[in-house]
């Protein structure tokens, strides 16, 4: 009997349980989120958050150490693809970097042709080849007899005067260097209009000549290709007012007519990529 | 009374337990389920009455601690507690597998409980198959937990039951 009303009861309570729950179902339900019971709940939460949150600042290093052991094979995987992402991105930037430099080589040789005066006549080369011997200085460009280049053209780069063709092939020419031993090139000071004659020196900086003791030359003062013309007798090897280089280093001796003076070259020959040959100076072959 | 300060305490603690620990837990989309693993020891221990007053008292503190409709889950646990209990008192032969064993079904049968519950009002707004893997998961979830759980609250209770003159 005790324990026959022991069930009855406890089944009593569930039910009375039960009720209560599907009350607050009901009045939750149709009340929605303004009503008593939600308010009732959201003064709870407010009650309880502190604590969860002192909680959660212990614990949660230990959760997140947890849910990252599960979570591993997926963060490998993402690892793998945002390697493979990074790899192309490499070299995306790589190949950006080198159209950069490219367009950078173009915009000079243009801005040079725009300088040279409309007449004329240039066309541009890919350097691809240095000189192979230690005692001379040439380079090789890619254009040659079939695009119109000819013996003594001069060649220039987008930061200066870089040598003139001295051998021709259909599909390539050879350019000798200023800095090469057997270059002379006539230069004029920039400021003191001295004229004088600058000679290579291999990997050394040009030597400028016959220049007059009396002139004031100064460091750093630039010096550009002195071009003449004669009509229908001679005509200098290279345009007038080409850069050529800096001056580096003056050398005053008393007793001697002449200054010695050193010339820095504005080129770099051992990063040259583009140039410009020169064609024709007034439009015609 | 200290019956009544026990229940209390273990289910505030489970509450915030479970919107701490166990909500940044979240293995393969699905969480443990305190309050169930909480309901079902209890209801193993002190029988069918315990089972369901723990339920709803569980179940009501956590439906208005977290925002979700309530009642639903005092209903849920409610009932299990109550079924779970009356399922305890036909197990003749008690062995240490058995709380693992009831906790796990329990917590299926009740996570599925409450979606269809959910589904009839209108509040679920999952997929059936999502369901069936979320009661699955959570079941498995708390199975885990059983042995680390169960021991603590029978050392409890029976401290509190010990002290008691008379009993049920």
């Amino acid at each position: 009997v005790a324990v026959r009303s022991r069930a009855r009861s406890t089944r009593l309570l569930v039910v009375a349980l039960v009720s209560v729950s599907l009350m607050t179902i009901t009045i939750d339900y149709r009340e929605g989120d303004d009503g008593p019971l939600a308010s009732a709940g959201n003064a709870a939460l407010a009650v309880v958050s502190p604590l969860q949150e002192v909680v959660s600042k212990v614990t949660h290093p230990i959760g997140n150490f947890f849910s990252t052991l599960f979570r591993l094979p997926s963060i490998r995987h993402e690892r793998d693809v945002l390697l493979e992402r990074v790899d192309s991105l490499e070299t995306q930037l790589a190949e950006t970097r080198a159209d950069q430099t490219r367009l950078a080589d173009l915009e000079g040789l243009f801005g040079l042709r725009e300088s040279l005066g409309p007449k004329v006549e240039t066309t541009a080369a890919q350097v691809i080849a240095n000189g192979v011997s230690n005692f001379e200085w040439t380079i090789e460009i890619d254009k040659g007899s079939s695009d119109g280049i000819a013996r003594d053209m001069p060649v220039i780069a987008s930061s200066g005067l870089v040598g003139h063709i001295v051998q021709v092939a259909p599909n390539s020419s050879r350019v000798q260097l200023i800095i090469d031993p057997d270059s002379f090139v006539a230069g004029r000071l920039d400021v003191s209009r001295q004229t004088g004659l600058l000679s290579g020196e291999g990997n050394q900086d040009l030597q400028m000549s016959l220049v007059e003791s009396t002139a004031e030359v100064e460091p750093d003062e630039r010096i550009v290709t002195a071009g003449y013309k004669i009509r229908d007798v001679a005509e200098s090897l290279y345009p007038p007012n080409v850069l050529i280089g800096t001056v580096s280093r003056v050398l005053q001796q008393d007793a001697a007519t002449e200054k010695f003076v050193t010339v820095r070259p504005a080129v770099d020959f051992s990063s040259l990529s583009l140039v410009l040959v020169v064609l024709s100076r007034d439009g015609a072959q | 009374v200290r019956r009544f300060l026990l229940l209390s305490a273990v289910i505030v603690t489970a509450l915030i337990l479970q919107t701490t620990v166990f909500s940044e837990i979240n293995l393969l989309g699905a969480k443990p389920e305190l309050m169930y693993l909480l309901t079902i020891c209890f209801a193993i221990l002190e029988g069918p009455a315990s089972g369901a007053i723990t339920g709803f008292a569980g179940g009501m503190a956590q439906d208005f601690l977290l925002d979700a409709p309530k009642g639903i889950t005092a209903l849920t646990l409610t009932l299990l507690g109550y079924a779970v209990g009356m399922a305890r008192q036909f197990i003749v032969s008690p062995s240490p597998v058995t709380p693992v064993v009831l906790v796990a079904g329990g917590t299926f049968a009740g996570v599925l409980f409450y979606g269809v519950v959910s589904f009839l009002l209108g509040q679920l707004s999952t997929g059936w198959l999502y369901l069936l893997r979320v009661s699955f998961l959570s079941a498995v979830y708390n199975a885990i937990l059983t042995p680390l759980v169960y021991p603590l609250l029978r050392r409890a209770a029976e401290g509190s039951r010990s002290r008691r003159v008379a009993g049920w």
